[in-house]
């Protein structure tokens, strides 16, 4: 196709006056969109286009739903994401960088206490400061607002009282930040001190003075947030175990450590209209809870995200200081914009909940997963935030990949006087996969098996309903171990290395996308809609909601928009700031913009496609069936000449109706069991993930350091590798930091001590280990072009990995997070001590004699591995059931079957007795006839 | 809180502050003990430098001194006065962009943004005085600058990319997917200011 087809319409651009003499000639279009420096048609690429449509891109999960719509312009081609440009010339705009005319600066008073009574508050000193033009207590806004509809404890100011040191009491706006940090001093306010709870497990324990009160679901007068009790399965099979483990965690809380701190511009514009310009992971939450706040219609509302710099989970609550901004800027009519410290940004904090963790494990004769307990009590901080769903995420999203026994879960969020915990990446799943993983490789050890063949062994195939209900639908989990073991030399090192050397396997499992949309029924409205709008000039504006944090979703979607269109990238323009011009989405959160919105964008762009072709078919006289889309140009399947260019099929299509429209939407399948929180947990599909760490442990300083990661995850399609790549990479570098240095310290008086990038300790690049990203691709049924999540499951088996790989390296068990050079020196000298005081360079290195069930479970790995490859294949896609393993028959239900197969959501009272920490929260009685909020 | 108020705050004679930010001589009217990185955010308007910590500890706001990297949230503004300064917004020659700020893009040295600049300007200061780095040399160089998003690995390829197109042994970027010499190849997603926005 030497010299391609003239993209532009019409005659030829110039033509030869008599004289010689070149001159443009008349054109029936303008260029612009036409290709610009690139008038002729690209080749088709072959080897981007799935075999299955005739291309070449091999297809080892078998073809897909949106096969027929590839054209091979972007789908899985390593590309910069579309707003790169602007972040490296700076000219990316972060919320401190939106300089409004007139603006005012904003200040926040912090409580000094930890949990205290507002008795009055005198602003008059505050109010004659020259040079304050606002101030506001909680007064001015009253009305309560949360993340959560379910759970709306916050203010934007504290009403009443004040519930951990850095809740907001009052704010101030003044011309300039020395004025209004002047103007903090001037506050007169009078406190009656209340007794704070700092232990969570105090907060189980009936107090005087509940941190909040929930009306009739309190529970006692504790501080018990929300309590789960989930059972399934059947539990006798739990006696008797061949192996068992039993851990005890404790978990610190960690935080986001996105770079930018919180920042907030709020401006009321002459037309009365609020513009808030926030860096928010999830606008339209924020845009709700604006509207409750300030008493004011959503329409009335501009939330404008703006660039967001870094969030992690960090960035998606409606935040106080956006309320304060807004209040601010109304009483003193000009645009304030409110900035937070690095001190600050720790304060409102909302990172992963610190945590102790309970786990029993057991494992049958045939090395088949008899039973996980897991027994989990989160310290929620001040407020709920996300803590609902959290609360369910610590146990349900352990119910796979492995094929269960049975499964039994207690679960426990309680209030304490610290900064709220709220959603962090890997919401709520992290640190109980980190306890079950290393369960599972105590059992190996026990039952002196390999950790990874005791996992192929267990695993649930392609297309299979968990325990407790959740579908899943593509894994690569298999192909991920696999991958990982040959990467890493695995059966080359595991406990051969010398001591202080240790190698270890972690896995990960996470939702991609949450099942259910948090503010209404999945049934009416759809989870993620998307517009698309072509003009004359053939260009693609975007419009969707969905809030780019740094992982590329609007890269995604200009992607998949081009994909479909065949279009060059730079012809996509993606507008996804503003709420007036956004349809609404439900945010960067639970890994769903990938899938939920690059869908709703394919869905929106197929609806163009056909436009066009039908265009084509009237010009062309050719079936759009026998049409093909390349490069700006429709032509005739069998003969390129004959076609039309991408702008004259554009002008036919848009002939009486002006610019062509189309609205795109995606809504999950319907799915999921019927008990009680059963749709935490539930995702429309789900990602996969193994990882394999290499470290070094300093046997005499107790200093570990990761060296190699080999890390594979399952994303069902990469659309973007590149950006597939910096997600794993970020977020083994992130879950590194949590289970080797970095924690939020509280010390005896309750105080968190190191509200700074000093002392919070995230690895620097001389920490970071060799990370070598594996990509698996299951391609799943329902993602946009196969793809699903990878920008939370990664971080899942990063922390395991390590902890095995320590004990490989030592010998010793540690189950306090993170393994700071402290924890692991006690730990190394309790262990010297117990083996008689012996110097610490002469620790035994675990070593493995394989016992017979090795043989048993490699011969039912490789067994399973032809039953997932055929299921993975094969065009049936009824669910495999959890149970078969144990001899099941899975067309019957599974109660009808097993005498005590279970599915409980309350315990029964014989069972109070035996309940875990968290389970504890159970022996209260919610208080059903005090009724009403106090 | 009944103590006698004390101003928090000392105040500080303004002076003029001058000196030449990316090439252009520029002045403020700033107090005698105004922190660099704010003069260049408030008063010089050079929003490219970012604010992290104010600790010292991101390298968010780390700019170019005569060449050298500093941070400026750790710089008074005093300290600076009459020398050469290079901001992210200074990288780019002309029209063109930088060999590094295109390896970022290309590279995925580039996630959420925030912390760029700073890893741009701690890059360049390396390139300038060492056209052919090994990793771990890299490394060193950016080891004061903090970044959340992409795990270094990505940053360290692009600061290697960079350091062959600026050797000649790779051929200058065009970016991704685009031929134009254009600095701003496929403009920036959206206007790249807010309305309103004082320049």
């Amino acid at each position: 196709m030497a010299g391609g087809y003239r993209q532009q319409p019409g005659a030829s651009s110039g033509e030869t006056r008599k004289d010689g003499k070149r001159v443009a000639g008349k054109q029936k279009f303008p260029p612009p969109g036409s290709g610009g420096s690139r008038p002729n048609m690209g080749p088709r690429d072959l080897d981007s286009i799935p075999e299955s449509v005739g291309g070449k891109e091999p297809q080892p999960a078998g073809s897909h739903i949106h096969d027929r719509y590839r054209t091979g312009t972007e789908v899985g081609k390593p590309r910069a994401l579309v707003d790169s440009y602007a972040k490296v010339t700076g000219q990316a705009w972060y919320g401190d960088d939106v300089r409004l005319q007139n603006e005012i600066i904003g200040k926040i008073l912090r409580s000094p206490y930890h949990y205290a009574k507002i008795k009055s508050i005198d602003t008059s000193k505050v109010e004659a400061l020259p040079g304050v033009l606002a101030v506001a207590t909680g007064a001015d806004a009253p009305n309560t607002f949360g993340v959560l509809p379910v759970t709306k404890d916050e203010h934007a100011m504290a009403v009443e009282k004040v519930r951990h040191v850095g809740d907001l009491v009052a704010c101030v706006a003044a011309v300039d930040e020395a004025t209004a940090m002047e103007a903090l001093n001037l506050f007169e306010i009078e406190w009656e001190v209340l007794d704070p709870v700092f232990d969570p497990r105090k907060g189980l324990e009936d107090q005087d003075e509940p941190i909040h009160w929930r009306g009739k679901y309190h529970v006692g007068t504790t501080n018990v947030q929300k309590r789960v009790f989930q059972e399934f399965g059947d539990r006798s099979l739990v006696a008797d175990p061949t192996a068992s483990s039993h851990g005890k965690w404790r978990m610190e809380g960690v935080h986001h450590g996105f770079t930018e701190p919180h920042a907030v511009v709020a401006h009321w514009d002459p037309n009365g209209r609020l513009q808030l310009y926030t860096p928010q992971q999830v606008p339209h939450y924020a845009h709700r809870a604006l509207s409750t706040v300030l008493e004011v219609p959503m329409h009335q509302i501009n939330v404008i995200r703006t660039f967001v710099g870094g969030g992690f989970g960090g960035k998606s609550d409606p935040f106080p200081h956006e309320m304060c901004a807004a209040i601010l800027s109304r009483k003193a009519g000009r645009p304030v914009r409110i900035t937070f410290s690095r001190e600050e940004v720790y304060w409102i904090n909302r990172g992963r909940h610190p945590s102790y963790i309970e786990v029993k494990m057991t494992a049958d004769d045939e090395a088949r997963i008899s039973g996980f307990d897991i027994d989990a009590l989160i310290d929620g901080g001040g407020f709920a935030s996300f803590g609902h769903v959290t609360s369910y995420y610590n146990g349900v999203l352990a119910t796979a990949p492995y094929e269960l026994g049975s499964f039994h879960y207690t679960g426990a969020r309680v209030w304490t006087n610290k900064p709220a915990s709220g959603a962090m990446r890997g919401h709520g799943a992290v640190n109980t996969r980190c306890a079950v993983e290393v369960g599972l490789d105590e059992m190996a050890e026990q039952m002196q098996v390999d950790p990874i063949d005791l996992r192929l062994a267990n695993l649930l195939p392609p297309h299979s309903r968990t325990i407790s209900g959740f579908r899943i639908t593509s894994n690569g989990m298999r192909q991920a171990l696999e991958r990982v073991r040959e990467g890493s030399d695995w059966d080359k090192k595991f406990r051969q290395l010398p001591l202080g050397k240790g190698i270890g396997i972690g896995c990960g499992f996470f939702i991609s996308g949450s099942g259910l949309p948090i503010h209404w029924d999945p049934n009416r409205f759809p989870h993620a809609t998307v517009h698309i709008q072509i003009d004359m000039d053939g260009g693609v504006t975007v419009h969707t909601g969905a809030a780019d944090i740094g992982q590329g979703s609007t890269t995604a979607v200009a992607q998949v928009v081009s994909e479909v269109l065949a279009l060059p990238i730079e012809m996509i323009h993606v507008r996804s700031h503003e709420s007036d011009t956004s349809p609404v989405d439900l945010g960067s959160y639970s890994s769903r913009v990938t899938f939920m919105n690059a869908n709703a964008a394919i869905r929106a762009a197929l609806d163009i496609r056909e436009k066009l072709l039908n265009a084509a078919w009237e010009m062309l006289g050719y079936h759009p069936d026998v049409l093909v889309l390349n490069d700006r140009r429709i032509y005739y399947k069998h003969d390129p000449a004959v076609g039309v260019s991408y702008l004259e099929a554009l002008h036919k299509a848009q002939e009486d109706k002006g610019s062509l429209i189309s609205s795109g939407a995606y809504r999950s399948p319907p799915m999921g069991g019927v008990h009680k929180g059963a749709a935490a947990g539930l995702a429309p599909a789900y990602s996969f993930s193994a990882y394999v760490a290499e470290v070094d442990v300093d046997v005499e300083t107790g200093l570990v350091s990761c060296t190699n990661v080999w890390a594979a995850h399952d994303c069902g399609k990469a659309l973007n590798p590149l950006a597939v790549e910096g997600q794993i990479i970020g977020s083994c570098h992130m879950g590194l930091g949590q289970v080797l240095s970095e924690k939020m310290v509280y010390g005896r008086t309750g105080h968190l001590q190191n509200p700074n990038l000093l002392e919070y300790k995230i690895p620097s690049v001389h920490e970071m280990p060799h990370v070598t990203p594996i990509i698996i691709e299951s391609s799943d049924p329902e993602g946009p072009f196969g793809a699903k999540e990878a920008g939370e499951g990664p971080l899942l088996p990063i922390l395991p990995a390590v902890v095995n790989a320590v004990y490989d390296a030592i010998g010793v068990r540690i189950r306090t997070l993170p393994l700071s050079m402290d924890v692991v020196w006690k730990a190394i000298s309790s262990k010297t001590r117990s083996l008689g005081g012996i110097e610490a360079t002469e620790l035994p290195s675990p070593r493995l004699e394989h016992s017979l069930l090795q043989q048993t479970l490699v011969e039912r790995g490789t067994q399973h591995r032809e039953r997932d490859r055929r299921r993975q294949r094969s065009e049936d896609t009824s669910a495999y059931v959890n149970g078969v393993l144990f001899g099941f028959d899975p067309d019957q239900p599974l109660e009808d079957q097993v005498e005590g197969w279970k599915s409980a959501v309350e315990p029964v009272p014989e069972q109070l007795a035996e309940l875990g920490l968290a389970g504890k929260a159970w022996l209260k009685k919610e208080q059903r006839q005090m009724g009403g909020d106090k | 809180m009944g103590e006698e108020y004390v101003k928090m705050t000392p105040p500080a004679a303004h002076t003029i502050w001058s000196a030449v930010v990316n090439g252009q001589m520029k002045q403020a009217i700033a107090p005698s003990n105004a922190i660099l990185l704010d003069v260049l955010r408030d008063e010089v308007g050079m929003l490219g430098v970012k604010r992290g910590c104010d600790l010292g500890t991101c390298g968010c706001c780390a700019v170019l001194i005569d060449g050298e990297p500093r941070l400026s949230c750790l710089c008074l503004a005093g300290q600076v006065q009459g020398q050469n300064i290079t901001t992210v917004e200074g990288l780019a020659e002309g029209a063109h962009l930088a060999p590094i700020q295109t390896c970022f893009a290309t590279h995925g040295g580039s996630q959420c943004g925030f912390c760029t600049p700073g890893f741009l300007m701690s890059a360049e200061a390396l390139l300038t005085v060492n056209k052919n780095p090994s990793r771990n040399e890299i490394s060193c160089a950016i080891e004061g600058n903090l970044c959340r998003c992409t795990g270094y690995q990505q940053i360290i390829d692009s600061i290697e990319a960079a350091a062959a197109i600026k050797r000649g042994e790779a051929p200058a970027l065009a970016p991704a997917s685009n031929p134009h010499p254009n600095p701003h190849p496929m403009g920036p997603e959206e206007p790249s200011m807010p309305p309103g926005h004082a320049r």
